[in-house]
This record gives C-alpha cells, sequence and structure tokens, in this order.
C-alpha cells in the first residue's frame, strides 16, 4: 500500500486542490526526485500527475490510522451536512421539522424564478471580482515596497498583517462607524469633498463599503504569500537585470510579477473562496445585506433565508448551488487557468 | 493515596447531607433580552425563585430573537428542548403551527391556576390568541410611540408634535428650515413594524385579506391599494428633502434622538430605560400621528414577545412553568415590569394599579402605550396581524422600501412587488400547513 502525496508547488507551499490520479497538468514534473525506482505501473502514475511517493510499508493500516483524523473531520463537517443540505433542498419542512413534504426540484425552480436570487448572483460576481483585485493588487504593493526596505522590515510586516487578527465582525463595524455618513469620520471627510457618500442609501456606495472592509481583512493574507514568494526570486536574476540597467519597478514587472505566477494563481482561488464564503460577517456587520439587496451575497442570503426567515429548503438549495458553483469554478480555474500559469523557476 | 480516599468519603458525605432536603424542580426559560432588559427579566426570575421553595427558574440569555428561535428549533429537533421560550411577534403562526408547543391556556386550566385572560389589555390578548383561547403568555408587549425633542418644537413655536401626519409634516419642515435641528425625524430601524403595520392599524387601513389573516392561512396581502403607498412615498420625500436621516448600520437610530440631532423619533415603548438613562435632551413623548381623514384613529398592534411553553417534558416541570406564569400574569409582577421596562402592563388590572399608585403622575410617557393600545374597539384592520412567514414577507418588503429610498423604483411599484413576493411567501406557509389546526391536545 502507498500513499500518494501531490506536492504542485515546489517550495512545499499546500496545495489548494488535490489533485488525484489521470491529472494530465504537468505541473510539478520537475519535482519528483530522481534516483527511487518505483514499480511501472505508479512510475506512470508519478510522471502523468507529478506524484512523490512516500511508502509505509505494508497493509492498510498505518495510512488509514494517519487518515482517520481528517476523514473523521471531513465527515462531520463535510459529508453529513453536505448530505443533510441536498436532502433538505428537496423538501418543503417547517422549521421544527414536525411537517415534512417532499416537493422535487420545487425550491431550485422557484430560485430561478427569483429575481431578488438573479440579483443576489450579480452582486457577488462585482463583490468578488472588486474584492479579488483590489486585495491583489494591494497586498503586490505593500509585498513589493517591503522587499525594498532593509531596516526594520519586520515591524512593517508586523504591522501589515494586524488586520488579519481582527475578527470580521468588528472589522466591519470599525468601518461601517467610520463610514456612516452621520458620524462617521472618513464620512465626512468624503462630504467635504462633495461626495454625497451614504451606504445606507446608495446601493452603489454599500458595495464599495463592503468590498474595502473584505479586501482590507484579506490584503495581509496575500501579502505574506507574496513576500514568501518575492524571497523565492533568485538574487542572481535580479542582480543581473541590475546590471543591464532595471529600475526596481521593471524588474518587480518583468521577473519578480511572471515569477510570482503560482503564488498569484493559488491567491486568486484562495480569495474568490474568501469572498464567496468567509465575508459573511462583514456583510452582517456592515449593510446586512442592503439596502435593497446590494450587498446581498449568496452566502449572506443562505444565513438569512435559513436562519432568520427559517426557510430552511430554499436555504438548502442555494447552499447546493453555492457549492456546486464555487466547485466549478474551481475546477475550472485550474483546468484552463493553470496551464498558463509558469511554476518553472 | 489515603487522602484522596479521604476526599471521596467527604464528598459523598456531603452530597449524602444534601439529599434530604427537597429538591426544587428546575426549569429553563430562554429568552431574547439584553442590556438592561436582561438585567430587569433577572430580577423578576430571582423574585419568583425566592418567593416559593418548590421550583426554580432558570433564565437563558441565548442571544436575539433570530438566535432564540433558531436555538430553541435545534433544541427541539434534539429531543432536548427548554420548557419556555420568549418569541417576538412575528413568529406567532410559526409557533402555533409547529405542533411543538403546549398552549397556555390549556395548561393553566390543567393545572388549576384560575387567569383571568379576558382581563388582558385586547390587542395584548388578540394577538396572542387563537379562537379566544390565549397560546402564549404575554410577557413584554410594546407598541411604537412618538418620541419628541422640547425644546426644538418650543424654540420653531410649537407646542407640542400635531396629530396629523399632515400638519407634523409643517411642522418638521419649519423646524428643518429654521435650522433648528439637522433632521426633523430619524428613520427607525424597524419601521416596517410602526410606520406601516402600526401605520394601518392607526388609519383603519387593512393589511391582507381575511381580516389580516385572523381568519385563515388563504390571506393575501393587499397593502399596495392603501395608504401605505403614500405614507412610503411621504417617506422618501423627507428623505430627499433631508427632513429625514437614515441612521444606518455601525450607529443606532436612538442615539440621532437622544443626542438631540434630530427633533422626532417614532420608537417602542420599550426605549423608556434607555432613553431615560442616554438622553441629554429635554425629550417626551406623545401618540403616533394619523392621517388628517381619518377620525377617530384606531388602536396601534404590539410588537415585543411572549411566553411559549414546549411540548416533551414531565408533569411536575409543567407545573413549576405553570406556577412561573401564573406569577408573570399577577398584577403585581406586571406593574413592576412596566415601571421596570418601559413594557406596557399586560392587564386592564394591573394598569389600574399603576394609575391608582399615581405611577403616571411622574412618568406621563409611560401611559402613552396604554392608553394608545386600547382606545376605541380593534376592528380586523386594527386586532393585529396572523401572516405566516411573517419575517421573511416583511424583509421581502423592507427591501423594496429600501429600493424607493435608493431611488430605484416608485412607491407604486415597490409595494406591488412588495405584495407580489409575499404572497409567494404567504403561499408557501399555506402549502406546508394545508389542512393543520393548531395544537389543542393538553400536555
Amino acid at each position: 500500500m502507498t500513499l500518494r502525496l501531490s506536492i504542485p508547488w515546489r517550495d512545499g507551499r499546500a496545495p489548494v486542490l488535490q489533485r488525484h490520479g489521470g491529472g494530465q497538468s504537468k505541473v510539478g514534473t520537475g519535482a519528483v526526485a530522481g534516483g527511487y525506482r518505483a514499480p511501472v505501473k505508479a512510475r506512470r502514475r508519478e510522471q502523468e500527475a507529478g506524484l512523490k511517493r512516500a511508502n509505509f510499508g505494508d497493509g492498510p493500516g498505518l495510512p488509514t490510522l494517519l487518515l482517520l483524523p481528517q476523514l473523521l473531520i471531513l465527515l462531520f463537517f463535510f459529508f453529513i451536512p453536505s448530505l443533510r443540505a441536498l436532502t433538505q433542498s428537496v423538501l418543503l419542512s417547517d422549521p421544527f421539522g414536525t411537517n415534512v413534504q417532499f416537493v422535487w426540484f420545487d425550491n431550485f425552480k422557484m430560485l430561478f424564478a427569483s429575481s431578488e436570487y438573479r440579483q443576489s448572483i450579480a452582486v457577488t460576481f462585482w463583490f468578488t471580482v472588486a474584492q479579488n483585485v483590489l486585495t491583489l493588487g494591494s497586498a503586490l504593493v505593500l509585498a513589493f515596497a517591503t522587499d525594498r526596505i532593509v531596516r526594520g522590515r519586520s515591524i512593517y510586516r508586523t504591522i501589515i498583517l494586524l488586520p488579519y487578527a481582527i475578527a470580521p465582525a468588528i472589522a466591519g463595524i470599525l468601518w461601517a462607524f467610520l463610514f456612516n455618513p452621520a458620524v462617521g469620520p472618513l464620512a465626512q471627510v468624503l462630504h467635504s469633498f462633495g461626495i454625497a457618500w451614504d451606504p445606507n442609501l446608495n446601493p452603489t456606495d454599500a458595495l464599495i463599503l463592503v468590498t474595502l472592509a473584505a479586501s482590507w481583512k484579506h490584503i495581509c493574507y496575500d501579502y505574506i504569500f507574496l513576500v514568501v514568494g518575492l524571497l523565492a526570486v533568485p538574487v542572481s536574476l535580479m542582480e543581473a537585470a541590475a546590471v543591464d540597467g532595471a529600475g526596481p519597478i521593471r524588474r518587480f514587472v518583468s521577473i519578480a510579477l511572471p515569477m510570482l505566477g503560482p503564488t498569484i494563481f493559488f491567491l486568486t482561488v484562495m480569495n474568490f473562496i474568501y469572498g464567496f464564503f468567509e465575508t459573511f460577517a462583514i456583510i452582517d456587520a456592515v449593510t446586512k445585506g442592503g439596502p435593497a439587496g446590494a450587498t446581498n451575497i449568496l452566502v449572506y442570503k443562505v444565513f438569512v433565508d435559513g436562519f432568520v426567515n427559517l426557510d430552511l429548503g430554499s436555504s438548502a438549495a442555494q447552499s447546493v448551488l453555492l457549492m456546486s458553483f464555487v466547485l466549478i469554478c474551481t475546477l475550472l480555474q485550474f483546468r484552463y487557468f493553470d496551464r498558463k500559469v509558469n511554476y518553472g523557476v | 493515596m489515603g487522602r484522596k480516599v479521604a476526599f471521596i468519603a467527604a464528598l459523598f458525605g456531603a452530597l449524602a447531607l444534601a439529599g434530604p432536603v427537597q429538591a426544587r424542580v428546575e426549569v429553563q426559560w430562554w429568552h431574547a433580552m439584553s442590556g438592561v432588559l436582561a438585567d430587569r427579566l433577572n430580577e423578576l426570575v430571582e423574585k419568583f425563585n425566592t418567593s416559593q421553595d418548590k421550583y426554580t427558574v432558570v433564565a437563558v440569555a441565548k442571544g436575539n430573537y433570530d438566535e432564540v428561535t433558531n436555538g430553541v428549533i435545534a433544541a427541539y429537533r434534539a429531543k432536548r428542548p427548554p420548557e419556555m421560550v420568549q418569541i417576538a411577534e412575528r413568529g406567532y403562526m410559526t409557533m402555533l403551527l409547529s405542533g411543538a408547543v403546549v398552549p397556555v391556556q390549556d395548561l393553566m386550566d390543567q393545572k388549576g391556576y384560575k387567569i383571568d385572560f379576558s382581563d388582558f389589555i385586547k390587542p395584548v390578548a388578540s394577538f396572542w390568541s387563537y379562537k379566544g383561547r390565549m397560546s402564549a403568555m404575554p410577557f413584554n408587549s410594546s407598541t411604537p410611540i412618538f418620541w419628541y425633542n422640547k425644546d426644538h418644537f418650543q424654540k420653531a413655536g410649537f407646542d407640542k408634535p400635531a396629530d396629523t401626519w399632515q400638519e407634523l409634516e409643517k411642522q418638521l419642515y419649519t423646524i428643518k428650515s429654521k435650522g433648528i435641528s439637522e433632521c426633523g425625524t430619524v428613520l427607525p430601524g424597524d419601521f416596517y413594524w410602526s410606520l406601516l403595520e402600526n401605520y394601518s392599524a392607526i388609519n383603519n387601513q387593512p393589511y391582507g385579506t381575511l381580516a389580516n389573516g385572523f381568519d385563515g392561512l388563504g390571506t393575501e396581502f393587499v397593502y399596495n391599494k392603501t395608504k401605505v403607498v403614500s405614507q412610503v412615498a411621504r417617506l422618501k420625500k423627507w428623505l430627499d428633502d433631508g427632513v429625514m436621516q437614515i441612521a444606518g448600520q455601525g450607529f443606532s437610530p436612538e442615539q440621532l434622538f437622544t443626542s438631540g440631532r434630530c427633533s422626532t423619533f417614532v420608537n417602542s415603548t420599550a426605549s423608556h430605560g434607555n432613553i431615560e438613562r442616554n438622553a441629554t435632551i429635554n425629550w417626551s413623548a406623545t401618540f403616533l400621528p394619523h392621517e388628517s381623514d381619518v377620525n377617530p384613529p384606531l388602536n396601534s398592534t404590539i410588537g415585543g414577545g411572549a411566553i411559549w411553553v414546549l411540548k416533551g417534558h414531565t408533569p411536575e416541570r409543567y407545573e413549576a412553568v405553570a406556577a412561573f406564569l401564573n406569577f408573570v400574569a399577577q398584577p403585581e409582577t406586571q406593574v413592576w415590569w412596566h415601571g421596570a421596562t418601559g413594557y406596557v402592563p399586560a392587564t386592564n388590572r394591573a394598569y389600574a394599579l399603576a394609575r391608582e399608585r399615581g405611577y403616571y403622575k411622574d412618568h406621563p410617557t409611560r401611559e402613552i402605550a396604554v392608553l394608545q393600545l386600547s382606545r376605541g374597539t380593534p376592528n380586523e384592520n386594527s386586532r393585529g396581524f396572523r401572516f405566516g412567514n411573517f419575517v421573511q414577507t416583511m424583509l421581502a418588503q423592507r427591501q423594496e422600501v429600501e429600493a424607493v429610498f435608493a431611488g430605484q423604483k416608485q412607491p407604486q411599484q415597490a409595494m406591488d412587488d412588495a405584495v407580489k413576493r409575499g404572497n409567494e411567501i404567504l403561499r408557501q406557509f399555506e402549502k406546508l400547513n394545508a389542512g393543520k389546526t393548531p395544537e389543542t391536545e393538553r400536555p
């Protein structure tokens, strides 16, 4: 019995998605160390998917034991809830569960017929895209800047990482207060420039505000990955470019950035997942999905329909759709995007 | 080792000594109060626990109303529900048809407590009863009243706020144009309750068919054909003219009033405690305004919560529950709770007692809610609301009103859409509960 470990990234970062046998990606082929000869069949698989083998001896005992904690976690926190969501999504039931009707796909049909749900999809799209661009862009600028700093680098890093330690709900309240049109100091600044800022009334302002808050909270996550990624860029290349007369920005754009490709790709996926699932608390604290549903992203709608409206069937149907949507997105990203990313250094 | 054995022996000895003392029956009450109100609630429970030695009520704060509801649903599904739970008024139909509750009046009859349910203030009694039988014990009943800044009105040359929306509008515009305050009023967080639902009751406007749902699950919303549409248009106009402000997230509307920034505020009578404590202004309160062509105005309706009793417990525990609910219904308890919080006394006897003691001489604004609730004879427009999934229909409606405020929709269009969405939600509830009658069996 052998255990396959996939390591798509050379610097040993945690892979985002496990690539299982049969994958046709060329990713990481260079990473398989030579010197060890695996059986023919396994070796072929190795070459196909870039897998490294670890031998645990005979018998399924040890591997099973090692996998057990993770499998149990998956079972209780993923498979069982997912299964329950799937069953609930074809049921119409009262919250106490005393009256349950099987309604086929009525919950899904109603969702697709509802303009509110379509609005929620559109909002989620703009929110996650804007959040992604903003987060990655700012993190890149910050990473580039700290890379240039020699003295006190760790202090800068610590400060930039601070927002990550703040609970999303608190971050949300902070932003809501700062930009509150009646009392918020930053809103006053905007007003003094003649901008009629009011996220409580204006849907666009509200969407901008939650995007800012969500990005601010997540920049540090992207930043730390990018800083580490920059450290991995060979100094020799940078020096060679410098000798050739390339300035720091040119070096960053032409050398460091392409080499950060895999990191940026990974972060893009993570940012989308963050935007889809983890921004719930921020939305709840900043806008509660309003005004007029302008910030009612899919995951927040799942929560409101399930836990406030007690419409369990619809809420379950929405989470099933959301889950499949994210799954498809991630798979597509890996399948098409992935090939264009150069992992070699 | 020896020491350990001695310790364990001592422990058992202590337990044996404690054994013979009669064990009190303990029951749980999950509630949604926080801050000052939670302190008062705990005092109330403490009063009950010390008043007798057979029962102990344990009050457990489970977050806001939504969280309490979710908590009790999860607990019921796991077959470990608390004995009592406080549920907001909007959850009435869900609880009534849940099949998970014991009707309070049945319980009290069975346990031999004589409570005069006909003595409850009418809008309170009608809201919480089904076919004349009380489903839950009214606990914290409130109604919206009109709070105002006395100084602002005096400066503008008015004695007090006008009785009608038309006159009030003139006053608020005067206050604004004279620069006395920044905004005439602030949009309440629960404006759908005070400015649309209670507005409909007071101005004798139907909200839904079948007597606002009292006559059956087939009810449909009709507020897109009533004065509610022009009410929404009025709010939009005030907003555009800067006469009304929205506090929004991160800030409570109440603070805009108590800080003196906005001159008036429509809010629950239950905020007496907060306003008395926080206001730096010379405030007072009065009745909600009504339309000039509606005379006399009808009663307002209630909000707040009631105590529901859940199924699945032993008779001894229901003894404890009945004893506690009996305690809650006593005029003395009601008067104390009324004074401590600002919620209305639920019974006429409690109100009379408070009056007798001259309570309203010192606290005139506390009487407004009772008077407003009990004025005239409630008709089918003012008795209350009986809509299933009422939280969901309300959120859909609020979203549509926000679309008006954002300038995306005209009031008529928005109310048409809200009614359409609301009716779809009502049909879901009807489908789910078709042919179901509320629980009448005894515990």
